[in-house]
């Protein structure tokens, strides 16, 4: 095709174009299975046994006055063929397919029938092909004749039905390609959709219709728009975070002239309170403004030095595990959450350990007490950012109730996971489970 | 001869601070602690302070409005070996370690109360002091056995090049070793120097310190060098490289 067909644009125009293509394809295919007919044959025995019939009732109509012929013509009629005197060609036999292949058999037979002008046509009734014609008397008037019975076609049978569901099967696979084609960037958009906040956004690119194109336009604008909307108001709260900073230290360096040691202990308590919250805050905005690298660190150690450093200040810390484990993470942002979970365990249990845990293709570190362990109900809830499980009256715990977010986070961040488990016979799991491949391992 | 020794006249502080309650309360808890202070509000009344007269110090905030606190450092190093603290409202890792990086001495973060204004300051007047008098302790890194330990970034790396992890005083233990390496250090002089760091109010002992640094610098079936002579101290037995 030396013609270049400009592709319709439009949802609209696609689908007609589609439904075109599809009508045109069933067209042509029924027109040519019409055409097919025409190449029909039946088996030998009743060609010659249709031509002799023919021959013969054509002849004793003949002898016989116009008067007589329907008479007859109901006498001729046997329990195969039904046989009828028309003065006219009956207009039916016009519409018909021909049938090419039986008539050459049956002239075959009889090649007296050639000047007779024999039409033979297929027609249906029912689920039954039958066989309709007629030949012309000498006077111009007609025998009219169809077969009673199904004929038997030669090839009919299992590859007729498929010459005939072919089409349909075809059209059906051609559309439904298409159809697929079509919305292809539809999908596309969904599953950008799906990744929105999992990650860095991507643009998705603007293909197929109009129609989707203008909407995937839309969606791309929306992602940068929230993009940027959450970026100002990370950096907004980051840098009130900062800015508090500065009272608080004027505060902090006032509250030293305080000369009743229970105020000033209770006030440094406060400010220092105030500073977790501020860090708190900041680290799970992001809004200190480290994009921390992934580094090649002992975890072990990294473990093992948490412990030590919380026993140092007094607290019942203790590590469990390998001497040494390297692995790949980013060390500030694990030791915070480790930090966070030993935090929480020291609060409400009074002591945990921390174990470092390998296990096939990734490396569990648990922090496990023997505290009072959380509501199985609660398990899910409590690691969504601001829920607390103490209520707001006998709070007694410091933060926002970010703590378990930000470790949920800094797991994420590493492709790993975050799961709280109650142990067997009391305390709490807090576990970080990291994958590492062959090669870190 | 004089290192350790407080100098003999009062030490002179530039403190640049663009809050001025901040300012005002900063140099008063420096005052009372015996310090001359001379404040500075931004980069051009830093550089008018430093022209002033001799300074020992350089108390710096890095937020300061429209000029990087890191540019600020480079700028003072490449004119002068003051020391300097950093000031910082940021909690950042980066911050700290492109600071420390770039020659500043110790960092501060906000909000910060006198005694750790005070403890910082004088540590640093102390190390700064030992510094100039024996012009010995090093910037950067000191090597042993395959370990490196970086001194800005009071960071040790393992054989593998693997970030390992240690406590303040861990560290400040580990550093001291190398310090003396060949040479034995007794038990006594070790607690006297884990002492005198900053903000320490640990209670476990030098045995212990020493035991848990052991552990984190064993190497698969190749014990840590750290050696203990009986009744005497303890001593690092491998060759110290440093650069």
């Amino acid at each position: 095709m030396r013609l270049k067909l400009h592709r319709p644009s439009g949802l609209i125009g696609r689908i007609f174009a589609i439904l075109l293509l599809t009508i045109l394809v069933e067209f042509g295919v029924s027109t040519l299975l019409y055409e097919r007919a025409s190449q029909f044959s039946v088996r030998d025995d009743e060609a010659r046994r249709l031509a002799e019939h023919l021959v013969i009732a054509r002849k004793l109509l003949a002898e016989q006055p116009q008067a007589r012929r329907p008479g007859l013509a109901m006498e001729l009629t046997t329990s195969r063929y039904e046989v009828r005197w028309m003065p006219v060609l009956p207009p039916g036999l016009q519409t018909q397919p021909e049938l090419d292949r039986i008539y050459a058999q049956v002239m075959l037979w009889e090649p007296a029938l050639a000047t007779t002008d024999l039409r033979l046509r297929l027609t249906s009734q029912g689920r039954h092909a039958l066989i309709v014609g007629a030949v012309s008397l000498p006077d111009s008037s007609w025998l009219y004749f169809r077969t009673r019975e199904q004929v038997h076609q030669a090839d009919l049978g299992p590859s007729r039905i498929l010459l005939a569901l072919a089409p349909a099967l075809a059209l059906i696979l051609i559309s439904g390609v298409l159809v697929r084609r079509m919305l292809l960037p539809m999908r596309r958009l969904a599953e950008a959709a799906d990744r929105f906040g999992t990650g860095g956004i991507q643009d998705v690119a603007e293909e197929g219709p109009k129609e989707l194109r203008r909407v995937i336009g839309a969606f791309n604008r929306m992602q940068a728009r929230i993009q940027r909307l959450i970026a100002d108001r990370t950096q907004a709260l980051a840098a009130v975070g900062h800015d508090m900073r500065t009272p608080l230290a004027r505060l902090r360096l006032r509250a030293d002239a305080i000369s009743d040691p229970d105020v000033h202990a209770a006030v440094e308590t406060d400010i220092t309170e105030m500073e977790a919250m501020i860090s708190s805050l900041l680290a799970f905005l992001g809004g200190e403004g480290d994009k921390e690298t992934p580094t090649r660190v002992d975890l072990a150690v990294l473990c093992a030095t948490i412990a030590d450093d919380n026993a140092d200040h007094g607290r019942d810390v203790e590590y469990d595990g390998p001497d040494h484990f390297e692995h790949v993470v980013r060390p500030l942002m694990l030791k915070r959450a480790l930090n966070n979970l030993v935090d929480n365990a020291v609060h409400y249990a009074g002591q945990c350990c921390i174990r470092l845990v390998p296990v096939s293709g990734a490396v569990a570190i648990r922090v496990e007490d023997h505290g009072p362990g959380i509501p199985e109900e609660d398990l899910q809830r409590v690691m969504q950012p601001f829920v607390r499980l103490d209520d707001a009256r006998s709070r007694d715990t410091v933060g926002f109730g970010l703590g378990l977010s930000i470790v949920a986070s800094a797991a994420e961040a590493e492709g790993g996971a975050f799961r709280l488990a109650n142990r067997e016979g009391g305390g709490l799991c807090a576990e970080i489970l990291l994958p590492c491949d062959v090669a870190t391992a | 001869m004089y290192a350790g020794e407080p100098p003999l006249t009062l030490p002179t502080i530039v403190l640049v601070e663009d809050d001025p309650q901040l300012r005002t309360l900063t140099a008063r808890a420096l005052q009372e602690n015996g310090y001359t202070v001379r404040p500075a509000s931004s980069a051009p009344e830093m550089w008018l302070a430093l022209e002033q007269g001799p300074v020992d110090l350089v108390l710096l905030d890095v937020m300061l409005p429209g000029t990087s606190g890191i540019d600020l450092c480079r700028a003072i190093r490449q004119k002068s070996s003051v020391p300097i603290i950093f000031i910082s409202a940021k909690g950042s890792e980066t911050d700290r370690v492109v600071g420390l990086e770039l020659g500043a001495d110790d960092y501060l973060p906000k909000p910060f109360g006198t005694r750790e204004l005070v403890a910082r300051v004088r540590a640093v007047l102390r190390r700064g002091a030992g510094e100039r008098d024996t012009a010995e302790r090093p910037k950067g890194e000191i090597s042993f056995d395959g370990w490196t330990v970086n001194l800005p970034r009071r960071e040790l790396l393992s054989p593998t090049g693997a970030v390992v992890d240690l406590t303040g005083a861990e560290f400040d233990l580990l550093v001291t070793l190398c310090d003396h390496s060949g040479r034995v250090i007794s038990r006594e002089r070790l607690i006297e120097l884990s002492r005198t760091r900053l903000g320490d109010s640990s209670d476990r002992s030098i045995d212990v310190l020493v035991s848990r640094l052991r552990r984190k610098l064993s190497d698969a079936g190749h014990a840590a060098p750290i050696v203990t002579v009986r009744g005497i101290g303890y001593t690092l037995n491998v060759p110290v490289t440093r650069s």
